[in-house]
């Protein structure tokens, strides 16, 4: 029974997307040009250059292209279905997430779930068929692919608890619009979605590495790429596993904080 | 003189109300900021890198993302209420403006102050600040001209595209998501050179989604390369007519679709 109220949560927002055609079909546009258009700006920066800040043409193509399947991960559109903590917050029906016989932390760790396979499945498609087009490199090897999968898990979920405790940011901002661009803002830019980190100065790169960003989306494609050894893999991953368990302790407290928030039908 | 004066009213309405909470006013201007300072970040990072982008020198390169960036704060400040429209129509607020006697896109435009426009145009304008005094060019009357006419042609060619993307939201209120990809494409691909993209690309980008209009093909004419674009040079020197041409037919465009719209009551 609870695993068919898993599945009926998890799957709400992949069905919105669903009975929203012109949002599926701007997806797949958009996946598509995007990706083109990202495989020819870096050939292209590099037809007059060789490696640069230890990255060659095809490693760079293949971070761009990659960082754009990724970002299919988590770009469902919960705000057109008027579920995002920001929208409930603002009109007042956060109150429903704990009147349900379903904790709002679990519910919305069921509706992030969902559309991380969802989003899955579109990058697992578009990974693919780069593949088959050569436009992006496979792994060099299988011990490559293996560390990838699992540094790409822990980057998820170190992407689902940045997400969440930017929601949670909510609970104590009326108005936070701004606030919330800034930190998705931080987190592209940090987490080497508009360019691979290791194009950025040195004071840059440091500064990163104290932040859990570049663990979400850098960590994951520079193992991929090789511009991060083997030999480096274990500590990597073992400071995504400390991010995941920070932030999964800080954002359990924020729960609780923000449960002490919520007035309902008056009080 | 009646519309100014109740447009104008209604701005500093507008601009009180967003006084209203400071700390989210004072996060708007730098959210602007910091989303133009991303794109001065990812071009210096390329300008760094990749020396003699497309056979531009830096300082010529520089020139592109100061006119689009320009541009781009004029549109946040004057018409820029039409990127994000979808949620003023699933609000069921667009079936108000209906009954109002005001023009929609007025009040559309006048919805709310655009306090993030602060954040970009201050940026904008320290980076063309920046691009001129770092270029070697012979800054004469008539190229300051030819700049400025740049600039308001690019807004004008940009707020084409988003009404265009508004007109598609009154019919699908989803397409606004074409909006957040058009913002983001103008902010990647509309700050550099586009002779380093193979062919089909930055035909795809003149004549497709011609966001090469807005500051490629004048900073090209300014520099000297507009020969070497791939398009004819008088219709790379017509680019803020052609963003002048484009709003007019965006406008018209809106008109119809309005005409058109049909709320959740029919």
């Amino acid at each position: 029974m609870a695993v068919l109220h898993a599945w009926r949560a998890a799957r709400v927002t992949p069905l919105g997307e669903l009975y929203a055609p012109p949002r599926m079909t701007a997806a797949l546009i958009r996946l598509t040009v995007q990706v083109i258009l990202v495989a020819s700006l870096w050939n292209g920066l590099y037809q007059q250059t060789g490696t640069t800040a230890g990255i060659d043409r095809e490693q760079a193509v293949t971070y761009a292209v990659m960082a754009v399947l990724a970002s299919r991960l988590r770009e469902l559109d919960q705000y057109a279905g008027r579920d995002t903590v920001l929208q409930h917050m603002h009109f007042g029906t956060i109150v429903y997430w704990y009147l349900r016989p379903l904790a709002p932390q679990r519910y919305y760790a069921l509706r992030a779930l969902g559309e991380q396979l969802y989003g899955f499945a579109w990058a697992l498609a578009g990974f693919v068929l780069s593949l088959a087009a050569g436009v992006v490199q496979p792994p060099g090897s299988a011990a490559v692919a293996g560390v990838f999968a699992l540094s790409l898990l822990l980057g998820q979920l170190v992407l689902y608890y940045v997400m969440l405790v930017i929601d949670q940011f909510c609970f104590w901002t009326l108005r936070n619009g701004a606030a919330m661009l800034i930190l998705i803002f931080a987190q592209n830019l940090l987490s080497g979605v508009y360019a691979p980190l290791w194009f950025f100065p040195d004071w840059f790169i440091t500064l990163s590495s104290f932040l859990p960003f570049q663990a979400t989306l850098s960590v994951p494609l520079s193992l991929y790429v090789g511009r991060i050894p083997l030999s480096d893999a274990a500590f990597q991953l073992s400071v995504q596993a400390g991010w995941v368990l920070v932030l999964a302790l800080f954002t359990r407290f924020l729960w609780r904080r923000a449960a002490l928030r919520i007035v309902s039908q008056g009080g | 003189m009646n519309a100014v004066r109740i447009a104008w009213r209604i701005t500093r309405l507008n601009f009180r109300a967003q006084l209203e909470y400071r700390s989210e006013f004072l996060l708007m201007i730098g959210i602007g900021a910091i989303w133009q300072v991303s794109v001065i970040v990812f071009a210096t990072v390329l300008l760094t890198r990749f020396t003699g982008m497309g056979g531009w020198d830096s300082s010529e390169v520089l020139l592109i993302p100061a006119t689009r960036m320009l541009a781009h704060g004029i549109f946040v400040l004057f018409l820029g209420r039409m990127h994000g429209i979808g949620q003023i129509i699933q609000e069921g607020m667009i079936d108000t403006y209906l009954v109002r006697p005001m023009p929609v896109f007025r009040q559309v435009q006048l919805s709310v102050f655009p306090t993030n426009a602060i954040g970009d145009l201050t940026v904008a304008i320290g980076l063309m600040v920046g691009a001129l005094s770092r270029s070697d060019l012979d800054w004469t009357a008539g190229r300051i001209t030819y700049l400025v006419v740049c600039v308001l042609g690019g807004m004008f060619l940009e707020a084409a595209l988003f009404t265009a993307v508004a007109c598609a939201s009154l019919r699908f209120p989803a397409a606004d998501y074409w909006g957040r990809w058009l913002e983001e494409l103008l902010g990647t691909f509309g700050s550099y050179p586009l002779n380093v993209l193979p062919r089909a690309v930055s035909g795809f980008l003149t004549f497709g989604l011609p966001l090469a209009f807005v500051a490629y093909f004048p900073a090209a004419v300014l520099t000297g390369h507009g020969h070497d674009t791939g398009v004819p040079y008088w219709l790379a020197a017509a680019s803020p007519l052609l963003g002048l041409v484009a709003f007019l037919g965006a406008r018209l465009l809106w008109r119809w679709s309005l005409g058109h719209y049909t709320g959740v009551n029919g």
